[in-house]
């Protein structure tokens, strides 16, 4: 039964250890946001911070960080947002334009003023601005 | 001549949705022209109608819509032939009708302000409720509409909205609508309307909003005599991945009595599976222009092959029996 139990607890550390960190990102500066006020800006339903002009950025389809994005900022599921971006359509507005990679995306971010995105926060080059931090926990 | 504008209508989309080496088409997000700040796209569905002995076959919506955005500056145009092509069987007789009026639904343009103020100059859905923003058939899960959403407000409004946002842990919304001329197609709104002043508060958090909408418009429902109507709503909607409650209940008055005491419905929709989905709507309404009052049971199956096509089937218990009836439709989002 103990060693049952070292192993479950050995599990749960593993797992903490291993959960990855992530941030949405901008080339600005600004204020860090709250949740609600990111998952506004990536439906597309607030486009301003202050007075800057937001380009949001989406990683490709199927990427896990999307994927992760998707399920613990914006709270949904693929087939939700699908039915969002439809509605969407129909009101005139479009979703987030797609990178392909990271990498990619932060090359975005440097040239276009007002762009965010988002992406592992180990691999988030130091001239970016950190405006929220989520994890897979 | 009907099936020559029909092919034209569709020879056009084909060559619109061709595509192109840069740009891939998925049904249901229009197509960008040419790189331009235009996104063209449509919709249109065909149902059936039985009720009391009447069979009614109709191709109904049939709509072009574009749109797009420069700066702070974003446009939507959309017209659309309605009740295109209706035929009918009753008792052994066959009728048949077109109406080849072409519609302006929604013309506007939209100006960001800022972070939390924007203006929209127009044709627009009012912003009353949840219902009457996303009304076309293909995108709610049954094909008849409650009856609250026609009775009570003017589903279409021509002049300003401002809209304020507020982003902290919950969402505030509010918006003030501002009409004072003539309706931009007053053969396509269910009031005839020249006057419409509005508010409406919204407050969202996480998979709840509530909203609560006042007005005041000088309108007639038919050929009546002009009258100034007021009216109220308060509105709830929860959303998750399987299940949407939805519910809206309001009432209507002219300056001494009431034209609608009351109209609302409460729907639920529960998805079985990315594909299917059930749907129950409860509803009831006591209209004192008309003079009827009813409660009525919806229970329709929705089938969405992919989310841009809709099937569904439904059918209505009226507490006026006569009324009892079932729907069906197809519809597609392109």
């Amino acid at each position: 039964m103990l060693r049952l139990l070292k192993f479950f607890l050995l599990i749960l550390f593993v797992t903490a250890v291993s959960a990855k960190e992530y941030a949405v990102v901008a080339s600005f500066a600004t204020p860090p946001l709250s949740q609600n006020k990111i998952r506004a800006l990536f439906l597309k339903k607030s486009e301003y911070l202050g007075d800057t002009k937001v380009v949001v950025l989406n990683l490709a389809l199927g990427n896990p960080v999307r994927s992760s994005f998707e399920k613990k900022v914006l709270h949904m599921s693929r087939l939700h947002l699908k039915s969002y971006w439809t509605r969407q359509h129909y009101l005139g507005h479009r979703p987030p334009i797609s990178m392909k990679s990271q990498k990619s995306m932060q090359i975005f971010l440097k040239n276009v003023h007002g762009a965010i995105g988002y992406g592992e926060l180990g691999k988030i080059e130091k001239d970016l601005h950190v405006l929220y931090r989520w994890s897979d926990e | 001549m009907i099936f020559m504008k029909l092919f034209l209508f569709f020879s056009l989309l084909s060559s619109l949705f061709a595509e192109t080496p840069t740009q891939k088409y998925s049904l249901g997000e229009g197509v960008q022209v040419a790189q331009l700040p235009l996104y063209v796209g449509g919709y249109f569905s065909a149902d059936y109608r039985g009720i009391d002995g009447n069979n009614s076959y109709r191709l109904n919506d049939l709509a072009l819509l574009s749109y797009g955005a420069y700066s702070k500056f974003s446009y939507l145009a959309e017209i659309e032939y309605k009740n295109f092509y209706l035929y009918n069987e009753n008792a052994g007789k066959y009728t048949s009708s077109q109406d080849r009026r072409v519609h302006t639904e929604r013309l506007y343009l939209h100006y960001e302000l800022d972070e939390r103020n924007a203006f929209t100059l127009g044709k627009y859905n009012t912003p009353a409720g949840f219902w009457n923003l996303l009304p076309i058939n293909v995108l709610r899960e049954t094909t008849s509409i409650p009856q609250s959403t026609m009775l009570l407000f003017p589903t279409f409004t021509t002049g300003v909205l401002w809209n304020y946002k507020n982003y902290g842990d919950a969402t505030i919304n509010v918006d003030i609508i501002a009409q004072n001329n003539a309706d931009l197609d007053p053969t396509y709104n269910n009031y005839k309307l020249d006057e419409h002043y509005a508010l409406g508060i919204a407050y969202e958090k996480d998979n709840l909003q509530v909203k609560l909408n006042f007005g005041f418009f000088d309108g007639r429902p038919a050929n009546d005599a002009s009258k100034a109507l007021y009216y109220y709503m308060a509105s709830l909607k929860y959303a998750t991945d399987t299940l949407e409650i939805l519910a809206e209940l309001g009432s209507q008055k002219s300056t001494n009595v009431f034209t609608t005491k009351y109209a609302g419905y409460l729907q639920g929709v529960y998805k079985f599976t990315q594909k299917h989905a059930g749907v129950l709507r409860l509803e009831s309404y006591d209209d004192r222009v008309h003079s009827i009052q009813e409660e009525i049971a919806i229970f329709a199956y929705s089938y969405r092959p992919i989310y841009p096509v809709s099937l569904k089937m439904e059918y209505q218990f009226h507490s006026v029996h006569q009324n009892n009836q079932v729907q069906c439709s197809v519809s597609v989002l392109f």
